[in-house]
């Protein structure tokens, strides 16, 4: 159990030679068009910079955000796994940047399990126990105890190759657990489950999380995990923080286009529309639909003194309902879900995506129907054409 | 009942599985022609027909004559080198070569591959990899030549220690000689094979290991041997089967006549014997007791292993 300060942290990996300099040089040059994600600077590439974050003692911080951009060189320096190129890592009020792993009382589990495969689950709990010359009862004592928690007693004398993915993840965390770390970090431990053993262990690791009290760090690119286990989510792109916040927060007040789209499934609908500001009211017109923004949202917008502009209108497909007024669209595709109805429409060459129940449903949309779609003043986020940047914050 | 299903699930599964590969074969049969052809040839024409050579040591073999039309002699070349009053000097000889050249010589590639694995610049690995392989590639005449150089009186290594011992005309250091200038010319080139099998060991199991509080023995006992030990029980057994196998040429190349006591091994004594006296019968029958102590350390080795090892050997 402990508090986790990351202030200012940035990763950079310096160029091996002068020649991978120049060679990254040329190929930005002759590539313009592809799109370069990661700061590249004199010192090397920047993998992460400007990370700054207070993660309260027991808290559940979870990591998210596309491949590539930093969210496991993050993890991985709180590990002790990479080096810190700047800024400060504070562990249970302890400078931790020069600290060996070992030493910094952390556990973590990783994608790949990272089992011993010569020894059994039950020497695989013990090493780090051993290691430690932790007397034999404890550890015989602690390994079980992890063991009857995470339910898997019966395998203690296998070894990691006659397990199932599932087992196999479980003792990985029982590793962990054993040594009852001040925080626990896991990195990516579900992406090579199947999807229904996935639910099933994010399952165990909400009702582990509540057994076992410390704090956790849990790296995914996976945004359902993200907002069923975490307390806060960062949001990372391209090294940089997005936004932080609870599951809550983030999908009802994304800070940016890129949250925004990265949160929620399907994906948030965008437009290019017209933010009105008439007096103390605000509108947001789209293909001749005005729809008037809420009194939380005006407040907002009043608050920062924004101006009528162009905008990216996004609302999510949960939000956007057929109606016999509104936006005039064409179905291109309705995919049945069960319960609901995720329809593609084309409004004016975009596609968007509309959530209707099966009780509202009327009829079947069939490819080229005419459809109008429309959107509450409540839901509507309105983005900076030129930042990017929620107008509302 | 379920068990029976699921066996039976089982055995189907193994059965599809080996008629698949036969309708692959039967498919395919050119593919394993083409592949296999030269191996088998080559294993016959050069391995195999030479065979027939063993029944040399069991004649007093003229070449005029031919193997069929020499004197047939049955053991008695096999007695005369077992009675002989050498025989034992060789035996031992050839034995104390190949046996403390595989304690000190085995262990070094193993090593010098987990030094290797954790140089973290893959650039400076290149190239210290680079120098070691290097002496590899020496003839080992331009070898002996080279340690004959340095041990000279004069040489090197008695400059260095300030003295003048002829080196080459001691017994005692023959072994010691012959053995650490054959680890440094092979441990590098062997090492090859134990740095591939290490590339195997998971990189987030080693650092999983630095998380557990591992240091750097723990973390090749628990994470870098468990991968590369099959490849060493492999090897092991392949060198004691080879432990009667010591060429003749670099113990002749640093062979004086004031070294033979210790010098004299049973491949130059075969050689001496065979083509230089032009006893062909004879040394045949030598080279052959000796392949026969090779055949029996090998069975019997891989079948000690196989015990060890959870039934795993060649």
């Amino acid at each position: 159990m402990a508090s986790v300060q990351l202030n200012n942290i940035k990763k950079v990996y310096p160029y091996i030679s002068g020649e991978d300099k120049k060679k990254n040089k040329k190929k930005n040059a002759d590539e313009p068009e592809k799109k370069i994600n990661l700061q590249i600077t004199d010192e090397g590439v920047v993998a992460v910079q400007q990370f700054s974050l207070d993660i309260k003692d027991k808290e559940f911080i979870v990591l998210v955000g596309p491949s590539g951009c930093g969210k496991s060189t993050t993890l991985r320096m709180v590990a002790g796994l990479e080096e810190i190129s700047g800024g400060e890592l504070i562990i249970d009020g302890k400078v931790m940047n020069d600290v060996a792993p070992k030493d910094r009382d952390i556990a973590m589990v990783f994608q790949n399990y990272a089992l011993y495969p010569h020894m059994t689950v039950y020497e695989n709990m013990a090493f780090s126990l051993k290691l430690r010359h932790t007397p034999k009862d404890e550890i015989d004592k602690k390994v079980r105890e992890a063991a009857r928690i995470l339910d898997i007693t019966q395998y203690l004398e296998r070894k990691p190759k006659a397990l199932s993915g599932g087992q196999r993840q479980r003792v990985a965390i029982g590793r962990a657990i054993v040594r009852a770390p001040k925080v626990m970090l896991m990195d990516e431990p579900l992406s090579n489950l199947d999807a229904k053993l996935r639910n099933e262990m994010r399952a165990e690791i909400i009702k582990l999380r509540q057994r076992i009290d410390t704090t956790f760090m849990y790296v995914t690119h996976d945004q359902t995990e993200a907002m069923t286990l975490g307390d806060r989510i960062v949001i990372m792109r391209d090294g940089y923080i997005q936004q932080i916040g609870t599951p809550q927060e983030v999908f009802n007040h994304p800070a940016n286009l890129f949250v925004a789209g990265f949160i929620g499934m399907p994906v948030m609908n965008f437009f290019d529309a017209e933010l009105k500001r008439e007096g103390d009211k605000f509108f947001v017109e789209l293909s001749g639909v005005k729809v008037q923004l809420d009194e939380k949202k005006t407040a907002r917008l009043l608050k920062n003194n924004v101006q009528s502009q162009p905008i990216t209108l996004g609302v999510r497909p949960e939000h956007t309902h057929i109606s016999d007024k509104g936006v005039p669209a064409k179905v291109d595709v309705s995919e049945m879900m069960g319960s609901s109805v995720h329809l593609h429409v084309d409004a004016d060459g975009r596609d968007v995506i509309i959530i209707v129940p099966i009780l509202d449903m009327e009829d079947n949309y069939n490819y080229g129907d005419l459809v109008h779609f429309t959107f509450a003043g409540n839901v509507a986020h309105v983005f900076s054409k030129e930042t990017a940047k929620n107008l509302e914050y | 009942m379920k068990k029976t299903t699921e066996s039976a699930a089982a055995g189907s599964g193994g059965s599809s599985k080996m008629h698949n590969t036969l309708v692959y074969f039967r498919q395919h049969w050119q593919l394993y022609v083409i592949f296999m052809l030269p191996a088998f040839l080559l294993t016959i024409i050069f391995r195999y027909i030479p065979m027939g050579g063993i029944a040399i040591a069991f004649t007093e073999y003229n070449p005029i004559r031919g193997i069929f039309g020499s004197e047939w002699v049955g053991f008695e070349h096999f007695q005369r080198f077992l009675s002989s009053p050498d025989f034992m000097r060789y035996l031992v000889n050839t034995l104390k070569l190949s046996v403390f050249g595989l304690l000190w010589g085995f262990p070094a590639p193993i090593l010098l591959a987990f030094l290797l694995n954790r140089i973290l610049s893959a650039k400076t690995k290149q190239k210290i990899q680079l120098v070691l392989y290097m002496p590899n590639f020496i003839s080992v005449i331009v070898l002996c030549g080279i340690v004959r150089i340095l041990l000279a009186p004069t040489g090197m290594v008695n400059m260095m220690l300030g003295t003048s011992f002829n080196f080459m005309t001691m017994p005692s250091a023959f072994r010691t000689i012959y053995i650490a200038s054959g680890i440094w010319q092979g441990a590098g080139w062997a090492s090859i094979i134990y740095t591939a099998a290490l590339s195997n060991a998971s990189k987030e199991l080693k650092e999983a290991a630095v998380i557990d509080g591992a240091n750097i023995i723990q973390q090749i006992k628990a994470v870098e041997w468990p991968a590369i030990k099959d490849t060493v029980l492999i090897q092991f057994i392949m060198s004691v089967g080879n432990i009667m196998s010591v060429g003749f040429e670099k113990a002749y190349a640093l062979q004086t006549d004031l070294n033979l006591n210790a010098s004299e091994i049973i491949s130059t004594y075969v050689y001496k014997k065979g083509l230089l006296d032009g006893d062909y019968g004879f040394s045949t029958a030598v080279g052959l007791f000796n392949t026969v102590i090779n055949v029996i350390l090998l069975v019997t080795m891989n079948s000690l292993v196989k015990k060890m090892n959870d039934g795993k050997g060649i």
